[in-house]
Order: structure tokens, then sequence, then C-alpha cells
């Protein structure tokens, strides 16, 4: 990764996990104004609103101002309070007792207690919710309430990631009991906004919840303009009809930050990116075949002409500020000669290989990479072609059927170390679409989930990336910048980011008056 | 058959000569022009204006817009012609039959017709293409498929004024078969109204190919379609127009020049519709 | 009377045989949609819980008679994707649509009338071939094509009108005009070309007719005989094909919603195609096709009226 590059290009500050950074003519007012409706052009289209069961970040990044987790992250990944004001671990790593605070109202006008807690976490645990993130609680052998303000989590083996994937809303947010039924069309929480309406496909409206446990938000509404189209949300940013933007077209950024009009917040992580060989295709089944593929691709070109560079390239997937991030693994470099080499090596003479690459249309830089590496697969001997698929088909090809051959995917806000690797590299991970067995992976990632020292955990999750390296088990491309653009009189922006990067937080956000 | 009437008008000579032109360039672009110059990117020149270097300027990964243009002539050009001749052979004998064989099965046919001349035919298009899956091959089909019913309604309406003529009559009575009379009399007499439709339909054919790759669901990437081309555009409007228009011309012209010959050809074979759409 | 009935009866069997062809296309339409629903971070365990509960696992038959039987009693069940009620949610978006079709006819109309007239009068001169030529190229360019140049000159170079999203004309009429007219624009443009060409041919006709040339020689003003008579008679067959086109429209909707991110029917659709939502799908599929074919049945019946010797054949 070229971090020292990227602090230079967009003259970030670096502030934990997120390097972050704000540039542009904010307008000087110091002291924070309540009231006025921010307008934000969402990048993407909410689906399924119910916390437990959508899985799409761009859900995820509105409902963050709605809902809260029992605990969250600071800057640092490090697990703090939040609607528990405490918490301890047993010695034995098997019971979390968790003292709730007793000032946070639902938006139904309930305040919140113990039973809410067990029936949010149970709700989340049934495999008939379908909630995503039901596994966290796989371990959990019972949830006792003793009073209004105490939950004790036991568990029935040690479950070192539990604590830091209670943290993420997926798992972690407390709903009024009972409320499961509503959440899909009406999400009840007890964040800072509450949520009034959502016409779908258009716009989500949320509005200041003055109860709020930590003091009340400084707007009166934000309205979430779902415009998917990247220069359309641009051109709604310019002409004032919106107060910001997220995900700014990636050609366009360097010429929104030399804009005097217009402020521009940016940051990195916002996800990952990687390339995936299908383990069960027979080709890919060998290793050099994987390593020649790896050998075609320059990855930095590849980030220049899919992103127009907003991101920094990395071989570890890890959050890059985190214990286990392994900064000393280095990308292999595009190298034709050692990829025809290294076919030949495993039986494929020129033009004897050929492959298909799926890639979906819900990404469009991923189409664009896919386009660009076909012309190096080929320039390597390789016959191959693209198919363009849409979410769903690519989620049912790839993702459940495993029929494919190469593709490629991201992930959002996996900075917990279990949750990342073991999901996808474990030969039982529930991302692990490319059919990947590996022993070793398998003991290493095993032996993390028990392991309660940190520093021990983090030496293991590096020995995994060496392994996913010289295995060439996929190809990790870069981490993706993320960007907002907004107008000057948007205050209160170096607090907007969650810190796992693809949340948005508009509590501490205030409009000036301009 | 009056088709070489059409040459006669200025509209149909004009028409004639874009369209020759058009399939020139689908046909002999792919063989004088090494295909990978379509796909060949350069990072230093991406979404560059107009130049001696990239006469049409260039796209957003830097490949050349001309080579793109003239490569991608084959594929639309293909795509219009193969849909047109597949939704002949299917309603060829479909128009045919009903309107020749008449009574209960011309009902059936037609009313079946009808009914999916109620799916607008992008729609069809677009469904049929979500059914199969987006290749070259499957927006062959979607369109194919949906532009069958209006063919087989013309060509039912002319078989059945034709199958009404005298010296058809005459044949029958004399005992011919209906084989006969429908290979020997009704299909030579309905051929100019089919060929004139044909020509209308490969306008509407590659506006349909167009509209299906620009939605996602026709042509696939890196391969040059105009109507991925324009799609491929949308992002970069306004910092680089030259990227829709190139495209956008391409097609323009090849409709216009389709348009023009087959209303050159209608005015020929069938005066009473002048000018007609 | 009878022919009236006649119509109406075959009304019934062509919906019948819409829902049969909507629901056995969309049945064989690949892809997941509990899926869909749960995003990449899922798993088997809870999809296949999903798919129980949406009666995915049921035979085809079960669930046709099911979606009929639903269809019929007002129940047109839920959109799994978007997780509301379809038919609200249709009327909703049929409203939207509704108001761009309109917009697009009026526009068409209000402009190749005039223009259709005119170059018929100065047939095969300079006005008709200016008019005759433009109508030609506006045929011929695809209509997203349109959309994007009116995207470039009116809202990114000019800045007048917004270039995208719908606004719900009961929240704010002003703004739903506003913003139904660069999407309106956009299809009624290639619609305009069309009917110009159409009244074009039509007044041709008609003014090359005995009538009018009587109405000639008695010596009434040339203005007069184009437009009281000639007009007159143009009227009746221009308004069947622009109502033949409502068809074209609701085909063009699909793309020229999706780039002016107008969420209307045919926004929806596609939204709905794209996420595999089954039940959205035929729904929507479904009540475009009825639409489209009353609206022709209108046509029909409306030249019948006008023109009673339809009624014999």
């Amino acid at each position: 990764m070229r971090r020292r590059e990227f602090l230079t290009t967009t003259s970030a500050l670096m502030g934990g996990t997120l390097l972050y950074g704000v540039t542009g003519p904010a307008l000087a007012q110091a002291e924070p104004v309540r009231g006025g409706t921010l307008i934000w052009g969402h990048s993407e289209t909410t689906q399924n609103l119910d916390m437990h069961q959508t899985g799409t970040a761009s859900t995820g990044r509105v409902l963050q101002n709605v809902h809260d987790s029992i605990v969250t992250v600071d800057k640092d990944l490090n697990v703090i309070p939040n609607l528990a004001e405490s918490f301890e671990q047993s010695e034995d790593g098997l019971t979390y007792t968790f003292r709730l605070r007793s000032d946070v109202m639902f938006h139904n006008g309930e305040k919140m207690t113990s039973a809410d807690v067990k029936y949010s976490f149970e709700r989340c645990a049934n495999p008939d919710t379908g909630a995503v993130n039901f596994e966290v609680f796989n371990a959990v052998e019972s949830i006792e309430t003793p009073d209004d303000l105490t939950v004790i989590v036991t568990l029935g083996e040690v479950n070192a990631p539990f604590l830091s994937r209670l943290a993420e809303n997926g798992a972690g947010v407390v709903m009024p009991e009972g409320s499961g039924e509503e959440q899909g069309n009406a999400p009840v929480g007890c964040g800072p906004f509450r949520f009034v309406r959502r016409e779908f496909g258009n716009e989500v409206e949320l509005e200041r919840f003055d109860d709020y446990w930590g003091g009340p938000a400084y707007l009166d509404k934000v309205i979430a303009r779902e415009i998917t189209e990247p220069t359309v949300r641009l051109t709604g940013l310019r002409t004032g009809e919106l107060h910001m933007i997220n995900d700014i077209p990636a050609d366009r950024i360097a010429e929104i930050e030399a804009d005097g009009d217009l402020q521009v917040v940016s940051w990195f992580p916002l996800n990952w990116d990687f390339v995936n060989f299908n383990h069960d295709f027979e080709p890919f089944q060998n290793p050099k075949v994987r390593e020649a593929f790896d050998y075609m691709i320059d990855k930095e070109v590849l980030l220049e002409g899919a992103l127009w560079g907003q991101g920094a390239t990395t071989a570890s997937p890890s959050y890059p500020t985190s214990a286990s991030y392994k900064e000393e693994l280095g990308q292999r470099p595009q190298d034709f000669e050692k990829a025809k080499a290294l076919l030949a090596e495993a039986g494929y003479g020129p033009n004897e290989l050929s492959v298909v690459f799926k890639v979906t249309t819900n990404y469009p830089y991923h189409v664009e990479s896919a386009q660009i590496m076909l012309e190096w697969f080929r320039m390597a001997g390789v016959d191959a072609s693209i198919e363009q698929l849409t979410w769903s088909d690519w989620l049912s090809q790839v993702w459940v059927d495993k029929d494919f051959q190469i593709s490629m995917m991201n992930f959002f806000t996996l900075w917990e170390p279990d949750f990342l690797y073991y999901s996808l590299w474990n030969t039982e991970g529930a991302f692990n679409y490319r059919k990947i067995s590996n022993a070793q992976i398998d003991e290493l990632t095993a032996k993390a989930r028990v392991t309660v020292d940190p520093a021990e955990r983090a030496a293991i999750y590096k020995d995994v990336q060496q392994v996913i390296h010289d295995e060439t088990l996929d190809v990790i491309l870069w981490f993706r910048n993320g960007t907002i653009g907004a107008q000057p009189s948007v205050q209160g922006l170096d607090t907007i980011v969650h810190p796992n990067g693809s949340n948005l937080q508009f509590h501490k956000v205030w409009l000036a008056e301009s | 058959m009056k088709v070489p009437a059409a040459f006669r008008s200025a509209k149909g000579i004009v028409g004639a000569l874009v369209v020759l032109t058009v399939l020139a360039v689908a046909i002999l672009a792919p063989l004088l022009i090494p295909a990978d110059w379509a796909t060949r990117m350069d990072m230093r020149a991406r979404l560059a204006p107009p130049s001696w270097a990239h006469p049409l300027g260039t796209d957003q990964l830097g490949r050349d817009l001309l080579f793109r243009v003239l490569l991608g002539a084959q594929t639309s050009i293909f795509i219009a012609v193969a849909a047109v001749m597949m939704s002949i052979v299917i309603g060829l004998p479909l128009g045919l039959i009903s309107g020749y064989v008449g009574r209960t099965t011309d009902n059936v046919l037609m009313r079946l017709v009808d009914t999916l001349l109620s799916f607008p035919a992008l729609l069809l298009a677009l469904t049929i293409s979500a059914v199969l899956g987006p290749n070259l091959q499957n927006t062959i089909i979607a369109i194919g498929i949906a532009f069958t019913p209006f063919l087989a309604r013309i060509i039912r309406g002319e078989a059945l004024r034709v199958a009404q003529m005298p010296y058809v009559e005459a044949a029958r009575t004399a005992g011919n078969s209906d084989w006969r009379l429908i290979t020997l009399h009704v299909l030579p007499n309905i051929m100019p109204a089919v060929i004139v439709q044909a020509t209308i339909s490969l306008a509407f054919a590659i506006l349909a190919e167009a509209g299906l790759s620009f939605l996602g669901l026709g042509t696939q990437p890196p391969d040059a379609s105009w109507g991925l081309m324009i799609q491929a555009s949308r992002d970069y409007l306004d910092r680089a127009p030259w990227t829709a228009l190139v495209p956008g011309a391409a097609v323009a012209m090849t409709v216009l020049g389709l348009n023009m010959f087959g209303d050159a050809l209608r005015d020929a074979l069938d005066p009473r519709a002048r000018g007609e759409a | 009377m009878s022919y009236l009935l006649n119509r109406l009866f075959s009304m019934v069997l062509t919906l019948f045989l819409i829902s049969a062809i909507t629901f056995a296309v969309t049945n064989i339409l690949p892809g997941d949609v509990a899926m869909m629903i749960m995003g990449t971070q899922s798993n088997p365990e809870a999809l296949a819980g999903l798919r129980e509960s949406l009666g995915l696992n049921d035979p085809l038959l079960v669930q046709y008679g099911r979606w009929i039987g639903g269809m019929l009693t007002g129940d047109w069940g839920t959109s799994l994707v978007f997780k509301e009620p379809i038919a609200p949610l249709l009327l909703q978006k049929m409203t939207a649509s509704g108001l761009l079709v309109l917009f697009s006819m009026t526009i068409a109309l209000t402009c190749a009338i005039p223009l259709g007239v005119w170059a018929a009068v100065h047939a095969n001169r300079w006005q008709d071939t200016a008019a005759s030529s433009t109508a030609m190229l506006g045929v011929s360019l695809p209509d997203f094509f349109w959309g994007i140049m009116l995207i470039l000159l009116f809202a990114r170079g000019l800045g007048w009108l917004p270039s995208s999203g719908f606004v719900d004309p009961a929240d704010d009429f002003g703004g739903a005009v506003r913003h139904a007219l660069l999407p309106s624009l956009a299809l009624g443009l290639g619609l305009m070309a069309h009917l110009t060409r159409m009244t074009r041919a039509t007044m041709t006709g008609i003014l090359n007719q005995e009538f009018i040339r009587v109405a000639r020689a008695k010596g009434l003003n040339e203005s007069t005989v184009v437009w009281r008579y000639g007009l007159a008679n143009a009227v009746g067959p221009v308004m069947t094909v622009a109502g033949l086109q409502i068809g074209y429209l609701f085909g063009s909707i699909i793309v020229i919603e999706s780039l002016f991110n107008y969420t209307g029917m045919g926004w929806l659709t596609y939204q709905a195609l794209l996420n595999r939502d089954i039940p959205l799908i035929q729904a929507s599929v479904f009540v475009i096709a009825a639409v489209v074919m009353l609206s022709n049945l209108i046509v029909d019946l409306l030249y019948a009226v006008v023109d009673p010797r339809i009624r014999l054949s």
C-alpha cells in the first residue's frame, strides 16, 4: 500500500483506522446551530430495512442513524461502551456481563431494558429470522436478565471475536421487544434519528429524535435521495439541489477538490476488492496457474484504470491500521514471461487455456477492471471472455451455485479479523464461495477463534495472510477510497464517517446559515 | 417485383448508398482491422478529444473510438440482421398459414399474436434477455422473438388478400395442391411486403440492440457494439461528449439509411402508402 | 351492441392469455429471490428458511393458481425486494408514468400536427423536405440518445431543468412538471417525428381528394380549406395512430425512466427484472400489457364510433 502517496495527494489527516481528510471551503462558523433539513444524494438504493436481515452496505449506511448497538468501536477499532455503559468478560472468557445505560429511549417512547436486549439477541440468533449475522450467537448458551439493566450472556465455548462482532449493528443492534415484524418497513430503534418514511428507490426521510440518549442531533431532518447514477448525483450537488453526495465519480474527484465552492471528504478505506478463482475449476486447482494469473495483473495500472487511482493497492485485506495488517506483504509485479512459464509448467501452452470472467454490473468499476484484465490475460496467451451479470445473477451463479471460473468482488465493513478471515477463507466459512480448502488456513482461523490474547491473535491472522498470498488463493487488489462531496454550509463532516468506513452518521452534522 | 423502382427516387438512392456503406464496413472492417485494435487501451490517453492519433477521440479506457465504431458495426449489424431473419423464419409460416387457412387456425394464431402485441417489444425483449442471460446469441433471440408478432400480423394480412385474388382462386379450381398454391402463388406475391417490413424492422432492431445494451442486457464488453458504446459514455458525457456522439451518429446514420430506403421501397411497391412511416 | 360484447369477451380472453404468458415467461427466470433479499452476507440455513416461507418450493401450477386467485381478489402480493404491497405500489408508479405518457403525447401531437400539415401543404417543396428530413432524423435515433442530449443541454448546460428524480404532483405540482419535462421530451421527440410523418402522409392524401378541389374551386380561402376541411378529416386517423403508439411508449419508458431516475412503471419493471422480484415482475408486466391492450381497444372503439363501417368486419 502506498500510504505516503495517498496522504500527499489528498492531504488527509491520519485518524485511527480511517485516513480522513476534509478539503475545501467550510464556512467559518464555530458554534453548531440547530435546525435545517439536509438533503443527501445517496449512491445506492436501500433495500430490506430490517437491520438483522439486511446484508447490503447501502441500507446499513442509512440505518446507522436509526439504530444503536450494545457496544461500538472507537477510531482504532477498540470495543467501547455504547448502549451498555460497561461490560466485562469472565476469566474463562465464557461469560459476558453488560450493564445497560438507564437513559436510553426508543423512538416508540419506551425505555430500553435488558428484556429488549435479550429479545434482539434472540431474534438475531433464531434461524427463522434470516439474520445475516446469526452465527455470531452460535456459541451462546444462555442470555439472562437478572434486573432491568443487566444482561449476562454465557457461551458454551470460547469465542474471541464475540464482543467485537456485537459492535456492528447487524448483530449488536438493540430493538424494542416485539418490534421484529415492523422492522422491515418501519425500523424502530434508539438512534439519533427516527425513521419517518421511505419511498422505495426514491428517498428515505429521517427526523431528529429529541430524546436521544447521546443528546439531540442538530439537524431537523435528513433526506436521503437515492441517485445511483454518479454523474446525475454530481450535477445535483453542483446545482445546489443536494447538500452532499457520497461516492463522487472517481474520475471527477480531482476536479471537485479543485473547485473552490465545494468541500470534499475523503477517507480510506471504504472497502477492498479482490479477484477470485474457482478452486473447483480444474486449471485453478493448480497453484501455479493461480500464481500465473497474479503475475498477469498490474495492480497499480488496474487501480488507475478502474478507479482513476482512487485507492491504494494492498496484498493484505486487514484494515490498514489494525493490528493484523501485514504491511510487509508485497504484491506480485506484472511479469508476462513468468506467467507464461508458470502456465507452461502447469501444462498449458499459449492459447490452450480459456476462461470466462463473470463480473457484476452492480459495481461498474468491476466491469472496467475485467475489461483491462482481459487484455492482459490475452497477452499472456490465455483465451478469455467476459460475462456481465446483474447483481441477482451474480449472487445466484457465483455466490450460491459457485458456477464460475474467475470473478471479482468487494467487501465493506469487514474490519473484524475473524469475520474477515474465517468467513472468507476457512473451508467452512460462510463467504467461501471460491470452494477454497486449505488445511493450514482452517487450522489457523480455528485457533484464532479461541485465542484471547490480542497480540497472539493478530500474529495468527498475519500467518493466514501469508498463506493466502503464497498459495494465491485469491488476488487481493486494493483498498478503495470513500468520498463525500458537500456544500460549504455542511458542518461537522469530520464526524460523519463511522469507523467501519462504510456507514455515515449525522448525529453531529449541522448546517451553517449561508 | 418492383424493387428496382425504389432506386429511382433520391431518397431511395441515398438510403441504399448509406445502407451499402454500413454493410461494407460491417463486413470489411473485421477483415482489414485487427480485432484487438478495438480493445487496445492506453491509460495515458483516456477520454482524449479527437486528434491526429485518434481521429474520433478515445473512451474512458483510452480505446480508439474510430476503430471501436468501425468494428462495432459488425456486432450491431449482425445482431439486427440475424434477429430480423429469425422473426421472418418464425413469422412467415405463421402468417401464411393463418392467412391462407383461415377459420379456427387463423383465430387461434391471431389471438396469440394480438396478445403478444400487447407486450411492448422492448419489454418483451428485455424479459427474454433476462430469462436467457445476456450474450450475443440471446440478444438475437430476444429481439427476434419480440419482432415476430409484428411480422406475422403483416404477412397474415397480405396472405389473406392474395389468397382471395381471382388468379389464386382459378389455380385452386384447376386442382393445384395447397402447398403448390402457397409456394407458387401466394408467397411470391407477399414478398414485396415482407421486404419492406424487413427493412423497417432492421432499423428497429438496431435501435432495440442499442436499448438492450444500454440497460446492460445486450452485447457484452469488451466487444464493441454501438449500444454498448453509448452506454459506457453515460458517465463521461459532459467531460467527453464525443464518446456518446460517435456511436450515436453511427446508429443515426444506419437507421436513417434503412428508413429512407424502406420508405422508397414502400413508395415503389405501394403508391397508396406514400410517405407513411 | 354485439360488436361491443364481442370485443369485451375477447378482451377478457386476451387478459387471461396475457396472464398465462407473463407467468410462464417469468417462471423460467433464473436467479434466486431469496438470495437477492439476503445479499452477500447470508448463509444457507437462513436462505432455505426464507425460500420456504416465500412459497418458492411449491409446484408451478399451485403458484400460478395462487397468483391468479390473488389478482382476482385484489391481493397482488408483496414485492419481495421492496417489501411493499404490490397493488398500491403499481398504482403509484402508474400515475407517475401516466404523467410522462400524457406529457409526451401532448408535446408530440401539438408539434406534429402543425408541422405535418405545413409539410403537406408545401408537398415536395423545400419546406416539405426540411420537415420530412427532420422527422426522419427524429425516428432514427434511439430515444435514450435524445435523453442524453437533453440532459447535456437543459440540465448541465443551461441548468434550467432537473436531470433526475420524480416528484409526486400531489406534493408539489410545479416540481412534478419540472421533473417530468425532460423525460417527456425524450419520449416525445421520436413520437413527434413519427406522427409528423403520419400527418403529412394523411394530409397529402386528403388534399388530393375531390372535396378539397371542390372547396378550392368555390373560392374558399386556402387556410380555411386546409385547416377546416383538410385537418378535420386528418385528425381521426392521426389520433388513431397516436393511440396505437401507447404500446411503443410503454416500451420506451423502461429505458428513459432508468436514464432520468424517474421512478415510474418503467423504472420499477427494470428494477424488478434486475432484482428477480418475481411477483413484482409478473404484476408489472401484466399491468403494462393490459394497459396497452386496453388503450388499443379504446382506440378501436372510438374509431368504430367515428367510422361505422368497421363494425361489419
